[in-house]
C-alpha cells in the first residue's frame, strides 16, 4: 500500500498546511520526488524501526520541506493520521521545521547548514563501524550560502566518506528571491566536484532518473562522497504554485486549497 | 593538568573504544600520548569547528562518545548554535573541552581571551558544566563527564597555579570543600580563582574557601550550608562578572542570604592591554592584591 504515490504525499501536504493553517508549501512540494524514491526504494530500515541502530539516514537539512518527510513518515506507518492533522495546533508533536524527536526525522533544521555536518558525523560512524549504512542528506540551494556546508563538504571529501549522498534540492529560490538575485550560486555541481565529491545534475522530479541515478551513486564505493543535484520547480504539482515563492509564506484559503486538491485529482 | 588531562583522556578512550577525540588542528604537544596509545580514535577536524561539533552529533548519534576539544574562544563560543541544536536538544552524551579559557593567552588580545563561555551555555538545557581549579578536579570531572553521559562542557583555564585539593576529590558535590573554619567569611571560587582565593584568605585573616567545581547545576542546598551563618560571601571566577560563578551563586542565595557581597571577575570590557598572565589578571582586578584592598574598603565602610 505504501507505495510512497507522489500525488497522494502531496496531497497529505496540502491536507496539513491547510488544517494547520501554515505555510512553507513551496519547498516541501519540490522535494516530493525525491523523497518517495529515497523511501520506497533506497532507505533501509531493518524491523520497520526507524530508529534501528543499523539504519539508513534520512537527513532533511533543509527543515522547512519537513511537511513532506511527515507525509512519508505516515506512508511508513510511523505517524497517524491524528499526528498529521494536529499538525501545528497547541500541543502538537508535529512542529513547523525538521525535529529529532520525531521517529525518522534525524536532524533538528530550520537553522541552516547543520545537517550535512552531523550527517557527515553519520557516515563517518558507519564507517568506523564498518556497517554498509548510508547517509542521504537533502540541502536546499539556498542553504547552501551557508559556510558550514562546506567545511562539512571538505571534511566529507578528506574522510572518503563514498557513504554520503548530498542532495541538493535545486529549486532556484530562497528566502527573498531567486538564488541567482540573492546569492548566485554558479554551477553547483562543479562547485560539489571541485570539493572531490562524484557529482551529477538531474531532474529532481523524474521519478526513474532519480532511482538510477542514487543506485549509481550510492553502490559506488570510490571513497568519494556524493552529490545529487536535483533540478526541482518550487511549489511542483499545482500550476498556479509552481515557480512562484508566495508558496514559502501563504497560506491555504478554502478555495486555494479546493483548487489545488482538484488539480492533484486525489480524494483518498 | 595538562597532563591529568591528557591520562584522563587516554584511560578513557583505553577502556571504551567508541570514546573518539575530535579537535578543531588544536592540541599540538597535548594529544601526543594519545594519538600514541589511541590513532584510531584520534579525529583532526581541521580548523571548522562548527563542523566539528556536527560531526561529533552525528558520531554521538551513532553511539560513540566523542570529545571535541577546541579553545575555549572557539569551542563553546563559535558553536554556540550546535551545541544547543545538534547535541543538547536531543541530549546527546558528547563532551566539550574549552581550553585556555579566562585570559591565559594573555598576550594574544580579544579574540583569544574567552570570559563568556559560563554565561553563554549557563542558558542551554541539559548541558553540565565543569570548572575544574586543579589536576585532582579535572580527573574527578573528567569521570564525572564520561559517566554522566549527557551533554557537558568543561572549561580549562590557566594550567599551572598549583594545586589546591591533596588528592582526587571523592564528593560527587557541585562545591567542594577546600577549608572551612567556620569563618565569617565564604569564599565561593572556581577554576584559576580558587588559588587566587587561597592567597587572599591569608591576607584578610582568614575565610572558608568553596571550589564550585560544576558551576550547572549548581546545587542550591550545597549553596546554603556552605553560606549558612556567613556574614561576607566573596565570589572569584575568571570568567565575566556576568553570567557567571557570581550570577549563579547570587541567584540562588538572593531572598535567603543577609550580608555583604563582592563578586571578582573579568570587568565588563575587553583587555585593553598586552601582557602576562598575572598583568591581566591584575588589569581586571581580580588579582589577591586587589581583592585583599577591595574587601579592607568593603569591611571599614560598614
Amino acid at each position: 500500500m505504501a507505495d510512497f504515490d507522489p500525488k497522494r504525499i502531496r496531497k497529505t501536504i496540502l491536507d496539513m498546511a491547510y488544517s494547520g493553517k501554515t505555510v512553507h508549501i513551496g519547498c516541501a512540494f519540490s522535494i516530493v520526488e525525491l523523497l518517495a524514491v529515497l523511501y520506497r526504494k533506497h532507505l533501509r530500515f531493518p524491523e520497520n524501526n526507524p530508529r534501528h541502530e543499523r539504519r539508513d539516514y534520512m537527513v532533511l537539512s533543509k527543515g522547512h520541506g519537513v511537511m513532506a518527510q511527515y507525509a512519508c513518515l505516515a506512508e511508513k506507518g510511523w505517524l497517524s493520521d491524528d499526528a498529521l492533522h494536529n499538525y501545528f495546533k497547541n500541543g502538537s508533536a508535529l512542529k513547523g521545521l525538521a525535529d529529532t524527536h520525531i521517529a525518522g526525522v534525524e536532524v533538528t533544521s530550520g537553522s541552516l547548514g547543520h545537517g550535512l555536518s552531523v550527517g557527515a558525523g553519520l557516515a563517518l560512524a558507519a564507517k568506523l563501524s564498518k556497517t554498509d549504512q548510508k547517509c542521504f542528506a537533502i540541502v536546499g540551494d539556498g542553504e547552501i550560502n551557508e559556510g558550514p556546508i562546506w567545511e562539512a563538504a571538505l571534511f566529507a571529501a578528506h574522510f572518503k566518506l563514498d557513504n554520503l549522498i548530498v542532495i541538493v534540492d535545486a529549486n532556484g529560490f530562497q528566502a527573498m528571491g531567486t538564488t541567482e538575485e540573492v546569492m548566485a550560486l554558479g554551477n553547483i555541481e562543479s562547485k560539489f566536484a571541485a570539493f572531490g565529491f562524484e557529482a551529477v545534475t538531474i531532474d529532481g522530479h523524474d521519478e526513474e532518473i532519480i532511482d538510477k541515478t542514487l543506485r549509481q551513486l550510492s553502490e559506488n564505493q570510490n571513497g568519494r562522497p556524493k552529490a545529487l543535484i536535483a533540478n526541482t520547480v518550487k511549489g511542483k504539482g499545482v500550476s498556479f504554485m509552481e515557480h512562484d515563492n508566495i508558496w514559502h509564506y501563504t497560506r491555504l484559503n478554502h478555495t486555494t486549497y479546493a483548487d489545488a486538491i482538484a488539480e492533484l485529482g486525489v480524494t483518498a | 593538568m595538562r597532563d591529568a588531562f591528557s591520562n584522563a583522556l587516554v584511560a578513557a578512550a583505553k577502556a571504551d573504544p567508541r570514546v573518539l577525540l575530535l579537535t578543531g588542528d588544536h592540541g599540538y604537544a597535548l594529544f601526543d600520548a594519545f594519538r600514541k596509545a589511541c590513532p584510531d580514535q584520534y579525529i583532526n577536524c581541521g580548523i571548522a569547528e562548527q563542523n566539528m561539533v556536527g560531526v561529533a552529533a552525528g558520531l554521538a548519534k551513532a553511539g560513540y562518545r566523542p570529545v571535541v576539544y577546541g579553545l575555549a574562544a572557539f569551542v563553546p563560543i563559535r558553536v554556540v548554535e550546535q551545541i544547543k541544536i545538534d547535541i543538547c536538544y536531543e541530549k546527546l552524551p558528547v563532551i566539550l573541552i574549552g581550553d585556555g579559557a579566562g585570559v591565559v593567552y594573555s598576550h594574544l588580545g580579544a579574540s583569544h581571551q574567552s570570559f563568556e563561555d559560563i554565561a553563554v551555555l549557563r542558558s542551554i538545557p541539559y548541558l553540565t558544566i565543569y570548572s575544574p581549579a586543579d589536576r585532582y578536579e579535572l580527573t574527578s570531572s573528567m569521570r564525572r563527564m564520561f559517566e554522566g553521559g549527557s551533554p557537558a562542557y568543561m572549561r580549562m583555564g590557566k594550567a599551572d597555579l598549583g594545586d589546591v585539593h591533596t588528592s582526587i576529590p571523592k564528593s560527587e558535590g557541585d562545591i567542594l570543600k577546600v577549608t572551612d573554619d567556620g569563618e565569617q567569611t565564604l569564599i565561593f571560587a572556581t577554576g584559576a580563582g580558587v588559588s587566587i582565593a587561597m592567597k587572599v584568605r591569608e591576607e584578610i585573616g582568614g575565610a572558608a574557601i568553596y571550589s564550585a567545581v560544576r558551576v550547572k547545576p549548581l546545587s542550591a542546598d550545597e549553596v546554603f550550608a556552605a553560606a549558612n551563618g556567613r556574614s561576607h560571601i566573596i565570589v572569584i571566577e575568571e570568567h565575566s562578572i556576568h553570567g557567571g560563578l557570581a550570577s549563579s551563586v547570587s541567584e540562588i542565595l538572593v531572598g535567603h542570604y543577609v550580608g555583604a557581597f563582592q563578586r571578582f571577575g573579568i570587568k565588563d570590557r575587553f583587555s585593553e592591554t598586552c601582557g602576562d598572565y598575572q598583568h591581566l589578571v591584575r588589569e581586571h582586578n581580580f588579582d589577591a592584591s586587589s581583592i585583599v584592598e577591595a574587601v579592607r574598603v568593603r569591611n571599614n565602610s560598614y
